[in-house]
């Protein structure tokens, strides 16, 4: 066993036990609860499964090189989204998302991604296809899309922060087009070293941000050229995209 | 001066609501259209004694909803205390560990009734269609148009959406409808049985057939009671059973869930001294139809219309109804608040 590879195991040891206040208004607790290799077409990576007080969604980072105790990790939270991770959905650039994710820490010292298993930013997997279907009808709305559970991240932060203090992490240069994110993750005791705008490679999906003149702004695109609501909480920024 | 608030349906969401605006003191009015409050949380004295034919129980894990029902006044029983049977409860969480399940000897309707305290109802006023004036609305009744700011439709999710679609049409109003048609109640039709006392006393208080064809639930009903004069079962049929028979003659299906009653108990149980049938057209939600949040829907002239119910927090059942109700008034009030210069 690797020195990195005891180093996480001992974390799984440590937390055994683990019980704290929790994090945010639901008081979140988390626990390392398991640590395996998973060799990815992104790189070589460790996942680390978090079992957590309120809910059966089991956490997990994504993590790479030695990241117990160092500073300056680069960092990236992820927002579940099976259509888009998995199906390739164009309806989102939640895919897209992750894999730069994942391909710019593969390559650096070290890195970890959280996936965050909250569909849709909270909202569900069939509450996000009802809220699907009724933009299909041209019939979303903010409150319809509040109504079907979309939420601000407020947990996501909470949860993530306890992750990172988890995994010992002592400071993160976070991955994110969104300045609200850090300020969130300090909130709770994270300590934000640098913000890294989160550029994802040009490719023939997301050609249509290029061409985009002017941003609405607060107004969410997808790659069809649909409005709506905003899967990753993070503003879409193409390489070389006009500001 | 037209009335602050008027919150149609004095169920379980409605009564929470209309309480807590009432408490912040805004001028509140309920509309019911039944004879009595409640809702679904349903009691019916059959000479004097109480059966419950909604809810069989109601039940929380230690938290706000379970403090709001042990402020019930008189006595509160654990109830049930012997489930048979491995079919599932109606509320998915029901029967789990750590939750608290009771029953109150004088019916569960004492819940509704102790929310409805000091509230201004007026029952069998049934509201047929909603219009949108200048600074409010104006709320259509069979007795004529009451008139208020603020409007609070806390009915099942069907009736809601039908009053919604009386209003004119705007992307809020029509984007709402919409998702509303997304989603569906389920019906239930309930059967309650009195018997001598002579009959023989399940084992159970509550029964949950597993392989049942109609049956979804059994509930020993007198068994919750201080001095009962008849042996009394709620019987409820399950959803699609229900659905099949819901325009139905009542004698028919009653016959037939006598007849499966029969089959399960015994003999006796055929033959009841009175039954009285209910249809309950949208009796519950499944975890699956349910929204996270009440919704309110601000129209340009300030006017706010507010949905509350079951269906509109997670899990639905009379938790759900309750926490939503609160949470529209929470709304209602912080957006008012705001709203002062």
């Amino acid at each position: 066993m690797s020195t990195l590879d005891a180093r996480l195991n001992a974390l799984v040891e440590r937390d055994r036990d683990h019980v704290c206040q929790g994090y945010g208004p639901d008081q979140v607790c988390v626990r390392i609860v398991a640590v395996a290799n998973l060799p990815s077409r992104f790189g070589d990576f460790r996942i680390v499964a978090f079992w957590n007080n309120r809910d059966q969604k089991d956490h997990i980072a994504i993590v790479h090189g030695d990241v117990v105790g160092a500073a300056d990790v680069p960092a990236r939270m992820h927002s579940e989204c099976l259509t888009g991770d998995v199906i390739g959905s164009l309806r989102c650039d939640c895919r897209d998302q992750l894999e730069a994710a994942l391909v710019k820490i593969g390559q650096q010292d070290r890195g970890v991604v959280l996936y965050l298993r909250q569909e849709g930013r909270g909202i569900g997997l069939a509450n996000k296809i009802r809220a699907y279907a009724l933009q299909d009808r041209g019939l979303d709305t903010v409150e319809a899309n509040l109504a079907l559970g979309f939420r601000d991240d407020e947990r996501d932060y909470a949860v993530a922060a306890h992750m990172l203090a988890s995994l010992s992490i002592a400071s993160v240069q976070l991955m994110t087009n969104n300045p609200d994110k850090v300020k969130q993750l300090e909130q709770y005791g994270i300590q934000v070293s640098r913000r890294l705008p989160h550029l994802l490679p040009p490719n023939v999906h997301n050609r249509f941000y290029l061409e985009t003149k002017s941003r609405r702004s607060g107004h969410y695109i997808d790659f069809t050229g649909t409005p709506h609501l905003q899967e990753q909480s993070d503003p879409v920024i193409v390489e070389g995209m006009p500001d | 001066m037209p009335q602050d608030t008027i919150v149609v349906g004095a169920g379980i969401a409605g009564l929470r609501c209309a309480g807590a605006l009432q408490l912040a003191g805004r001028p509140v009015r309920v509309l019911e259209r039944a004879r009595t409050l409640g809702g679904r949380c349903a009691t019916r004295r059959f000479e004097g004694q109480p059966v419950d034919f909604g809810p069989v129980f109601l039940q929380g894990l230690p938290g706000e909803f379970l403090a709001a029902l042990h402020q019930v006044p008189g006595p509160q029983t654990l109830w049930p205390l012997r489930v048979d049977g491995a079919g599932p409860p109606c509320q998915p969480g029901a029967l789990d560990a750590g939750t608290i399940r009771l029953a109150f000897p004088a019916g569960l309707r004492a819940f509704p009734d102790h929310l409805a305290q000091g509230l201004d109802i007026r029952l069998e006023t049934r509201v047929t269609a909603l219009r949108l004036g200048a600074s409010g609305f104006q709320v259509e009744t069979a007795d004529g148009v009451e008139e208020c700011r603020d409007l609070v439709l806390a009915l099942a999710l069907e009736q809601s959406r039908r009053l919604l679609a009386t209003l004119p049409s705007s992307a809020e109003v029509d984007g709402i409808h919409a998702l509303l048609g997304m989603f569906a109640s389920e019906p239930c039709l309930a059967l309650i049985a009195g018997y001598p006392l002579e009959v023989p006393a399940p084992a159970w208080d509550l029964l949950l057939p597993e392989n049942a064809p109609a049956l979804q639930l059994v509930a020993h009903d007198s068994g919750k009671r201080a001095a009962p004069r008849f042996r009394t079962l709620v019987v409820q049929a399950q959803p699609r059973w229900s659905r099949r028979r819901l325009e139905a003659e009542p004698g028919l299906w009653a016959a037939e869930l006598l007849a499966e009653l029969g089959t399960l108990l015994g003999p006796w149980a055929r033959q009841p001294l009175w039954t009285h049938p209910h249809r309950w057209r949208y009796a519950r939600v499944d975890a699956a139809n349910t929204l996270t949040r009440p919704i309110q829907i601000t129209f340009p002239g300030g006017q706010r219309l507010g949905l509350a119910g079951d269906a509109f927090a997670p899990e639905g059942g009379a938790q759900a109804a309750w926490w939503s109700g609160f949470r529209l008034a929470e709304r209602l009030l912080d957006a008012g608040t705001q709203k002062e210069p």
